[in-house]
């Protein structure tokens, strides 16, 4: 094995069995699922225990019961209450269909249970007004829209647009977001510990100082993507667990499979990008919060194209847009914005792939050269201009 | 046959301070070499030099024969002054790492000179679970677990207790005798000086002595006294000098004077155990070097 691949092998198992490591990609998700589930939980409890029991009554004469209990008077439905024959009454008045009021009542405020509420008076009220039209009538009175929008391009062709278009790059950008947030801790705490460590020289007198950045960027690196994956595996399975969830989100998303492959690209090679940078901050800074706050200034450049992201919809031909998705910090998320939403030339693509190859080389072979100024001051941080210099004269 | 390490006119400085000097030394096949000196005088940097962990400023550094590539770093073997290993990694993958690191993970080499320090039973444990000793002498079995030619070891006795220098010393006269080059580089002149075939003596960056070590003290004479006793020492005629440390003397005399007639003296003062003529100390002879006497 080439020794970047001892050095990478080597920081991915030392690095994944640590209890910080296991702590967040296990304790994150626990965390998230304890905070947001247990009012689900709590409320569903509050639901289920209790079934509602509706009355109503009627002031125009053109209701019929169904599943309801008619009362001939408010008073009598106020009794039905407060003898828990009925949980809610509703009162529908004489001008009800000139204006639609209803007035619900119950002894209970119960924010979660007012929309299913809601959702049977509805129901009751359509099947009555609606009274001999086919049940397929109804059901459609009740939902009357599932909309989707196209866009017709110059020849006429059509293309879907919507949320279903960009909900595959906006998620995109969410995790590559979230990759490079962890990853980045990983990265530079693993560069800045080597130095507090001093196992640095002993390295050093084995390995080539390029071969120890790289294979700390790549074991490092693949530490921050398991994370990441275990996380959406997480997620994914949460949301598959949940049968209608599912169902919505396989309706809504429509991927072909060129995109999903060169978004698997501009994820690793973006990813890479940042690594490297992370990589070389590590080399400068002196101590892990020093190097954050340097990283910040990176990461908020990532996020770029997430702020402006509407623009980019609107405008994917635009010259910002183009410029976004050559510039190797912005182009990822760009770039498969761009493409989700119209066509971009093949040239474009490969140039910007190319662009993040290159600068991933170029910025290892930078930050190789910082570490080597950096190193000569034990404890002490380089300026500027102190590592302009080292790295022309190396 | 040709140097096995080789040092030209190397000069380094580190914001505009000159740390090392137009250092010159060579080290030969199998040779034990001392780099000696006091704290600050430039040794580290000599040795980060040597492995290419900083450049020289001018000057030509050559190992076995050529400039250091990764092929060459396989052959050397070294324990670095500041030291440091990975404290949640367990003793056994720490030296199974840094083997392949040199491209020889040999599990059995480590398991046997583990063995020979003493830190057999130690091998699964943690290296942060050990005390300073044993960490040092794991990190001397990291340097030669790949069973280098060159050996280079940076202040190796620091931090020992007495029965770990020797065990240390004992391995770096075993490695001598196994034809390695063996480079030392130690404050402790005194530790390295019967150890050592030559030796070079550095100063605030400046090489000051370079040469074997007998030749070198035979330069100074048997000029010297090194006495061992009990009772209270007063000035002596005849005496230069006197570096005393409790009940151990090192008595430099001024030229002409007999070393029967200090006996005599010494022994009127206080009981003696012990009357060496010999030459002097390389401390004693770097001290003379540097205050220029």
């Amino acid at each position: 094995m080439r020794k970047w691949g001892t050095i990478a092998k080597h920081e991915y198992l030392y690095n994944i069995r640590r209890k910080e490591f296991l702590f967040v990609t296990f304790g994150v998700p626990l965390f998230i699922l304890v905070a947001g589930g247990l009012p689900i939980l709590l409320m569903g409890s509050t639901m289920s225990t209790e079934e509602y029991r509706i009355g109503y009554v009627d002031k125009t004469g053109l209701f019929e019961p169904a599943n309801f209990t008619e009362y001939a008077n408010e008073e009598l439905a106020k009794k039905g209450i407060l003898d828990s024959k009925i949980t809610h009454f509703f009162v529908i008045p004489e001008n009800y269909t000139a204006t639609g009021r209803i007035e619900i009542f119950s002894t209970k405020r119960d924010f979660a249970g007012s929309r299913t509420i809601e959702d049977q008076i509805q129901g009751f009220l359509l099947g009555n007004l609606l009274k001999g039209e086919k049940g397929e009538i109804i059901e459609r009175a009740k939902r009357p829209m599932n909309s989707e929008f196209f866009t017709l391009d110059e020849k006429g062709g059509t293309s879907r647009e919507g949320i279903s278009t960009i909900l595959v790059p906006i998620a995109f950008a969410m995790l590559f977001m979230m990759s490079i947030f962890t990853s980045s801790n990983f990265l530079l705490q693993g560069v800045v510990e080597e130095k507090e460590n001093r196992v640095m020289e002993i390295l050093l007198s084995s390995v080539s100082y390029k071969d120890l950045l790289t294979g700390k960027v790549i074991g490092l690196g693949a530490v921050g993507l398991t994370q990441v994956l275990i996380w959406k595996s997480i997620g994914i399975t949460l949301l598959l667990s949940n049968p209608i969830v599912a169902a919505v989100i396989l309706d809504k998303i429509n991927v072909s499979v060129p995109i999903l492959v060169l978004a698997s690209i501009y994820f690793i090679s973006g990813y890479f990008v940042f690594a490297s940078i992370m990589a070389g901050v590590g080399a400068i800074a002196t101590t892990s919060r020093e190097g954050q706050q340097m990283a910040g200034i990176f990461t908020i450049t990532g996020a770029i194209p997430l702020i402006v992201s509407e623009y980019i919809i609107a405008n994917p031909n635009a010259i910002l847009s183009k410029a976004l998705s050559f510039f190797p910090l912005t182009s990822p998320v760009s770039m498969i914005l761009r493409l989700s939403i119209t066509e971009v030339p093949l040239y474009e693509i490969i140039i910007s792939i190319l662009i993040l190859v290159a600068s991933t080389y170029f910025i290892i072979e930078l930050s190789v050269r910082i570490f080597r100024a950096s190193l000569l001051m034990y404890g002490k941080k380089p300026t500027i201009s102190e590592v302009i210099k080292y790295v022309q004269k190396n | 046959m040709e140097h096995k390490v080789e040092i030209l006119h190397a000069s380094k400085s580190f914001n505009g301070q000159p740390v090392v000097s137009d250092i010159s030394f060579d080290i030969a096949p199998g040779e034990v070499f001392g780099l000696i000196g006091p704290n600050g005088a430039g040794k580290t940097t000599i040795i980060r030099m040597l492995l290419d962990i900083i450049r020289q400023d001018s000057g030509v550094i050559r190992i076995l024969g050529s400039s250091l590539s990764d092929g060459i770093k396989d052959r050397i073997g070294y324990l670095p002054e500041e030291r440091g290993l990975y404290k949640r990694l367990s003793v056994i993958d720490t030296l199974n790492y840094l083997g392949a690191l040199k491209n020889k993970p040999d599990k059995e080499r480590a398991l046997e000179l583990l063995e020979k320090m003493g830190l057999s039973s130690h091998k699964d444990k943690k290296i942060g679970e050990l005390s300073k000793g044993m960490q040092q002498k794991i990190q001397i079995i990291a340097a030669i677990i790949h069973d280098p030619e060159i050996i280079i070891l940076d202040e190796p006795f620091s931090g020992l207790d007495p029965v770990n220098t020797k065990l240390v010393k004992d391995l770096i006269i075993e490695l001598g005798k196994e034809g390695k080059t063996i480079l030392i580089s130690t404050h402790m002149m005194d530790q390295v000086e019967r150890m050592c075939d030559r030796i070079f003596m550095i100063n605030r960056g400046n090489g000051v002595l370079y040469g074997s070590v007998g030749e070198i003290k035979s330069g100074y004479g048997k000029n010297t006294i090194f006495l061992e006793f009990e009772g209270e020492l007063k000035s002596i005629a005849g005496v230069r000098k006197t570096n005393l440390s409790g009940n151990y003397a090192e008595l430099i005399l001024k030229t002409g004077t007999d070393p029967q007639d200090i006996l005599k003296a010494v022994v009127e003062m206080v009981k003696v155990n012990r009357f060496e003529i010999s030459t002097p100390s390389l401390n004693e002879i770097f001290i003379q070097v540097v205050e220029g006497t």
